[in-house]
């Protein structure tokens, strides 16, 4: 039986992976170019991953921001 | 694994998933797939407008009003998420889709990480499937429905898609399909290859 210790740990190595490969392949400075929002929206989805709340941030539709992610190389990663 | 008539999609599921080439082989898996409709709203692209309408006319995709039950255990599973320390937060549109797997046995289509981390800690959502496009790509190889070097199939998807599959959990269903579900383990793990 894993615990939920054990469980959060391999979360959290995940998110860890996740969040080095974003944050390596993001085109920082075509992300540096961007208007106050978008780059933020673009910072936290390199740190978070969640592209809901990214799009949110950024004043657009989850799509529109996806399109926006694609631009800044920065890969969806699951 | 089980398998539903019926699956539930997610936003980020649903744009990822209209700019692959193989799209409709969703409908060889689920007699239909339901769209929410906070779901619909995110999509603006010609190309996924299109093929969602399509498939809208056609039936294979279903859209899903929300009803009173479902917002409720959705908002639960928000407030429930953010309770768990470690646990990342659960927002209103994945939470709508993972309430209607829990009360409907619907399969959620989701890349959300938050809501697969829900599902693995919430008691509430014991029970619930959860697939990714990698479940979804593997189970529609397994079957037949889409031929060729299982490798070369997903790396078409990464392409078309920019979505990233991890490669630990890439290389472990590759070796399933190949018939070598264990040599990965076996051999210590996989390890992110990126």
């Amino acid at each position: 039986m894993v615990s939920l210790e054990e469980r959060l740990e391999k979360w959290r190595r995940l998110e860890e992976e996740a969040r080095e490969i974003r944050r390596r392949e993001a085109d920082w400075k075509f992300i540096e170019g961007l208007p106050p929002k978008l780059r933020a929206a673009l910072k936290y989805y390199v740190e978070v991953g969640d592209m809901y709340v990214a799009s949110r941030i950024a004043g657009l539709t989850v799509e529109e921001f996806n399109e926006l992610r694609k631009r800044a190389g920065i890969p969806n990663v699951s | 694994m089980s398998l539903s008539d019926f699956a539930i999609a997610d936003t980020c599921f649903l744009i990822d998933w209209s700019y692959w080439s193989h799209r409709n082989v969703l409908f060889k898996l689920f007699r239909a797939v339901f769209v929410p409709e906070v779901v619909l709203r995110e999509v603006k692209s010609e190309r996924a407008v299109e093929w969602i309408a399509a498939m809208l006319a056609s039936g294979q995709l279903a859209l899903y009003t929300e009803t009173s039950d479902v917002v409720g255990l959705a908002t639960r599973i928000v407030e429930r998420s953010r309770l768990v320390p470690g646990l990342r937060g659960v927002d209103l549109p994945e939470a709508i889709c993972l309430a209607v797997g829990k009360l409907r046995g619907y399969v959620v289509l989701t890349e959300n990480r938050g809501a697969i981390m829900a599902v693995d800690f919430l008691e509430e959502l014991s029970g619930v499937v959860i697939w990714r496009a990698l479940e979804v790509v593997k189970e529609a190889i397994r079957r037949g429905s889409i031929t060729g070097d299982p490798r070369q199939v997903f790396k078409l998807y990464e392409e078309e898609t920019k979505h990233r599959f991890s490669r630990a959990e890439l290389e472990a269903v590759i070796n399933e399909l190949e018939g070598k579900a264990g040599e990965v383990e076996e051999a210590g793990g996989g390890g992110e290859g990126d």
